[in-house]
């Protein structure tokens, strides 16, 4: 039997669509899991994404809210079990102020937050790529990964912006937590590439255990290669098999069925 | 001169009303849940009378079709109050003045914003400091990136 994900739902979140297609692309067993579903069916569940959007209207601060919600309590006794977590753009900042990543001395409480982008504050909506900065294996997710990988994906949000006290911050880079930086498309880091002023030119941490993966920029929005902006969607012009082939952030759902096939 | 201007909603906050609920939830006994937005000046004397006209003229941050704007007395926070204040954003100075929704404020030598969360426990009263920790650690502020301040 393949292994069964959740992608959450919970009110105001408006990313489940394309990024459940893209699990189901990568060959999981996934379903939409909403705010009122079943606590017994969501514990059995083998992996839990928290796809994009503004949940509870990002009431309070982006995430707050809904790091409260009752399926945070299957999440989180999820992901002590080792169960893969993958939080992406708002499910990112849901994790962060769960306190399930970074979880520095495995602390579950708020540690860093996602505040709003520097220097305007505002949203902004940017063709970004981000590079595999920790060694593959160091998190499940991206265990199938080549060490170095640039994934393409989309920035489009207003709180993205990795902060936390400086002794916390020196100790996320330290530790190693920092999974993923912004870059251009060559892999090269510079201050241009970070979109939103993130400390690190962080793109995504990973958790003290490896499991629980947290990433501000959006992979399915160029996860086929109709998507992209590169060469490669000129060369599938013409080619309907070829534009509508999964390829670019596809990889990340790919490494979370690998992260589950391994299991 | 010290001026702190206080804009409050008219209408239902539902963003106050989704914190109570939650923080009720939690286990935290409070019977209201009160925010509004806060400026604290520092103003040139004869710019202070001045200040309202002009930050009730700024449209994103005041609306009079839902909004109330009134001068606090105490540019402190009071009891049951805590104020949230996103570090590094809350001084806006600079060369005579702040801008503020892009737009000039003659005479404001400094800015601070806040988030301002008054809290009544369970009989209606100001929150106790303890009741207001309490809610402000697990809810209202992230030290991370934001500091809670408190009379």
């Amino acid at each position: 039997m393949s292994a069964r994900v959740g992608v959450l739902v919970f009110p105001g979140t408006n990313s489940e669509d394309e990024t459940l297609r893209a699990c189901r692309a990568a060959g999981l067993d996934a379903t939409l899991v909403h705010w009122n579903a079943d606590l017994g069916t969501v514990n059995a569940l083998d992996a839990y994404v928290l796809p994009g959007g503004f949940a509870y209207e990002d009431r309070v601060r982006a995430g707050a809210i809904a790091a409260h919600d009752r399926l945070m309590a299957a999440v989180r006794d999820g992901a002590i079990a080792g169960k893969p977590v993958l939080g992406i753009c708002n499910g990112a900042q849901i994790l962060l102020e769960s306190g399930l990543v970074p979880q520095l001395d495995g602390v579950t409480r708020a540690q860093a937050g996602f505040a709003r982008n520097a220097p305007l504050g505002k949203f902004r909506s940017k063709h970004v790529h981000v590079k595999l900065t920790i060694a593959p294996d160091r998190c499940a997710i991206t265990a199938s990964l080549a060490p170095g990988t640039v994934i393409p994906a989309w920035a489009s949000h207003a709180e993205g912006r990795l902060a936390a006290q400086p002794e916390v911050l020196a100790r996320i880079e330290r530790e190693g937590r920092v999974a993923f930086v912004y870059c251009d498309s060559s892999g090269a880091t510079t201050p241009d590439s970070v979109p939103n002023g993130s400390a690190l030119g962080a793109a995504a941490l990973v958790n003290e255990r490896g499991n629980v993966l947290a990433i501000m920029p959006h992979p399915e929005r160029d996860a086929w290669t109709y998507m992209h902006h590169d060469s490669t969607r000129e060369r599938a012009r013409g080619n309907a098999t070829a534009m509508l082939a999964p390829s670019g952030g596809f990889v990340l759902f790919q490494g979370l069925a690998a992260a589950l096939t391994s299991v | 001169m010290i001026r702190c201007l206080e804009v409050s909603l008219a209408i239902p906050d539902n963003e106050a009303r989704t914190a109570l609920a939650t923080l009720q939830r939690l286990g935290i006994a409070l019977s209201a849940l009160d925010r509004s937005d806060l400026y604290r000046c520092d103003v040139d004397d004869d710019e202070a009378d001045g200040l309202v006209a002009t930050m009730s003229g700024l449209e994103t941050i005041y609306n009079p079709n839902k909004h109330v704007l009134r001068v606090r007395e105490d540019a402190r926070p009071g009891p049951g109050e805590v104020w949230i204040d996103e570090i590094g954003s809350g001084n806006e100075n600079g060369a005579g003045f702040v801008r503020v929704a892009g737009r000039t404020l003659e005479g404001v030598r400094s800015l601070e914003r806040f988030t301002a969360w008054r809290l009544s426990d369970a009989a209606g009263r100001p929150a106790g400091a303890e009741l207001v920790a309490s809610a402000t650690e697990t809810l209202l502020c992230n030290p991370a990136f934001q500091k809670a301040v408190t009379r």
